[in-house]
């Protein structure tokens, strides 16, 4: 395995960007930082730039006003470049769906590679995404 | 174990620098912060036209997803809107359980708030414990629920769950935790310097300013005015229940602190009566999908403040009119007051003292009226200029 | 009948004595619960008497309602945390038009931008009518809440190439 795939299955840097949905995914995502899940233990960080990421951990459904936004900084993103989906509206924009300026899901934007449903997950289904992820990251 | 360190979490989208939509368009001359324009557009997503769309029930997994952490109380307010127009009383057992949730979901928001709260003044220590006491009560409301969010405990007639007696002893012992650990906050909020520089005298709104202004909840509580719509215009449960309104009189951000620290021990309290007091029955009565015409204000007391409905039905299986205001929407006004006049550096504080929705605190424009320089700040940059600024003891 | 009913339906019979039969509808349907339209000429003065000598100080909301031909504007106003009044006054929708009441009661503002946002109402005398609930960009002559503008037709207009 290469120097740099390792670093990145060893520890992806996360970015959180939520698209402005009820936000309970968003606690769900940051619970899993806290002591009783603590996502840490996994070599994750979550950091505050686009640039200095591995991961995209992407919540809400994309509406018509923030989905330049999200293709801007999946752009930002240095190469190579994982996205994942948390939550039902980030997937399908359910229960949103007929919200007149609600587009699909988060993969009608941007390439998704990990879904995590529920809504909201809860912080191990969130972990077990981001495991799944690394794994996937690990296989090539 | 538990580690400490010194954690960076983003709170909000990230910004390419670009003229994006922002939550608040500040005007600041040097530190000072000199006017305040709210733009909340950015979170629309046309709910209140999707209601119109579906039927009462489905419309009850909406209404739910309008806020993630007020989703009890959202439900509450629609299911009895619904209820009044029909005509439907829900059985007493329903109601106290209603009160229940309500009341969990009530010290649910306020350790979460806590936690944010400290997280912005740069305390991430009392954020992680916070927290952590925070997964007590998110286990109760799952060994209710079912579900740490999100409970879609109310329907229709009632609730869709029962309280059984197994639960009860794990509802008390998780109770008394919440109980000691809040007075143990509430007290390291007394004796740390670090909050009481961060808190004391900042957001000043005073109460003439708070009622013409319209605010509401711990906001308006915070400044002497004691109103909160579970005593003054009780539903579900409050008028069988006895129980304090708090109000504090420091008009400030730690005033607030104090209104939600106190609450969280009223609702302590209430939940503990509530279960003594649990009358047996039924948890449901059956109701009609058509809804006949009419219309109503239905209004809770949210953990952020008074929420109102109101809905107007034309006898077919969907609503005609729905309208949801917020409390958060209801509170703008007056944090507008509060930051004018205020450094730049309390501008995250005084925004989380008014408990606002996540969306309505992540995007900063400013303006700087004497050199018209113009620049955007996430609400992570503005949270670190923050820190920076008050000096460390 | 309670107390509580009776003070409701004094505060009705006081408005029809300021106002007669400009009072168009009334409707006590329980303790702490008014509501009442009013025709739109004398929508001021009712206003008035309400914040200023009926201590109706806090507005709770207002809402707009796409009645047809014309938009209806509820004022849901309160007194002390109690009694909630809804007043209700309706305007044209070819030309809706309502003076503000934002110099009464300051914390009215944003409920008023959001009306004009969503139905197009103008409250004049307002010193801010710009966005607040829409979103930027919006079109200005999609007013949502109206029920001409179907979720299909609004989604047409704001979607580039219509909903994936």
């Amino acid at each position: 395995m290469g120097l740099l795939k390792w670093s990145r299955t060893k520890s992806p840097w996360i970015i959180h960007f939520n698209t402005g949905g009820c936000n309970a995914c968003d606690i769900e995502v940051v619970a899993a930082l806290t002591p009783r899940y603590d996502i840490e233990r996994f070599g994750i960080i979550i950091r505050g730039s686009p640039r200095h990421a591995d991961v995209l951990v992407i919540t809400g459904p994309v509406t018509r006003q923030v989905k330049d936004r999200v293709v801007r900084i999946y752009e930002q993103i240095p190469e190579p470049k994982s996205v994942i989906a948390v939550g039902s509206c980030a997937i399908s924009g359910a229960p949103f769906t007929d919200c007149y300026n609600v587009y699909g899901g988060m993969d009608t934007v941007i390439p998704v590679d990990v879904y995590v449903p529920g809504c909201p997950p809860k912080p191990e289904a969130i972990i077990n995404g981001i495991v799944k992820l690394i794994d996937k990251l690990k296989a090539g | 174990m538990m580690s400490y360190r010194t954690i960076r979490i983003p709170f909000g989208p990230q910004h390419p620098f670009h003229i994006e939509p922002e939550c608040f368009m500040f005007e600041v001359d040097g530190e000072r912060v000199v006017g305040v324009k709210p733009r909340i557009g950015y979170v629309h997503r046309g709910i209140e036209k999707a209601i119109e769309d579906r039927t009462f029930i489905q419309n009850l997994y909406l209404i739910e997803r309008i806020c993630g952490i007020c989703s009890h109380a959202h439900t509450t307010c629609y299911t009895q809107a619904i209820e009044e127009i029909l005509g439907a009383e829900i059985p007493p057992r329903a109601r106290f359980i209603r009160t229940i949730i309500a009341e969990l979901e009530r010290i649910h928001n306020h350790y979460l708030w806590l936690g944010l709260a400290a997280h912005e003044i740069g305390f991430e220590t009392f954020f992680m414990y916070s927290w952590r006491d925070r997964e007590i009560v998110m286990d109760l409301l799952e060994l209710v629920s079912g579900n740490r969010v999100h409970y879609a405990m109310n329907t229709i007639g009632g609730v869709r769950r029962d309280i059984i007696p197994e639960m009860v002893k794990k509802i008390r012992k998780g109770l008394d935790a919440l109980e000691e650990r809040m007075k143990y906050y509430k007290k390291i909020a007394m004796t740390e310097p670090t909050i009481s520089k961060r808190m004391t005298g900042i957001g000043i709104l005073k109460p003439k300013d708070a009622l013409a202004l319209c605010a509401v909840g711990p906001t308006l509580r915070a400044s002497g005015i004691k109103r909160d719509v579970r005593a003054d215009d009780p539903y579900i449960a409050y008028d069988e229940i006895p129980f304090n309104v708090i109000t504090y009189d420091g008009c400030d951000v730690m005033s607030r602190l104090f209104v939600r620290c106190d609450e969280t021990l009223e609702s302590v309290n209430i939940i503990r009566y509530a279960i003594n007091h649990l009358p047996t029955g039924m948890i449901r009565v059956r109701v009609p999908r058509r809804v006949p015409e009419g219309e109503t204000v239905s209004r809770v007391e949210a953990p952020r403040g008074e929420l109102i409905h109101y809905v107007k039905t034309n006898g077919t299986t969907k609503p005609e009119r729905y309208k949801v205001r917020s409390p958060t929407l209801g509170n703008i006004p007056s944090l507008c007051k509060m930051l004018v006049g205020g450094y730049i550096a309390d501008i995250p504080i005084v925004v989380a003292g008014i408990d606002p929705c996540f969306s309505c605190t992540d995007r900063q424009a400013f303006v700087n009226v004497s050199n018209g320089k113009k620049w955007i700040w996430s609400g992570e940059e503005l949270r670190r200029y923050a820190v920076k600024w008050y000096p460390k003891e | 009948m309670t107390e509580e009913t009776t003070e409701e339906n004094e505060i009705v019979r006081k408005m029809k004595h300021l106002i007669g039969k400009n009072v168009l509808e009334s409707e006590v349907p329980r303790p702490r619960r008014i509501f009442i339209l009013v025709n739109e000429k004398v929508f001021g003065k009712t206003i008035r008497y309400l914040t200023k000598k009926m201590g109706f100080t806090h507005v709770s909301t207002i809402t707009g309602v796409d009645v047809g031909k014309e938009i209806e504007v509820i004022y849901h106003l309160n007194r002390g945390g109690k009694i909630e009044l809804s007043l209700k006054v309706r305007v044209a929708k070819d030309k809706p038009v309502l003076p503000t009441i934002t110099d009464l009661i300051p914390g009215a503002t944003l409920y008023e931008r959001e009306v004009h946002d969503l139905l197009g109402v103008s409250f004049e005398g307002h010193r801010d009518l710009s966005p607040i609930i829409l979103p930027e960009g919006w079109p200005p002559d999609v007013y949502p809440l109206r029920k001409e503008w179907t979720i299909e037709k609004v989604q047409k207009r704001i979607i580039k190439g219509g909903k994936q």
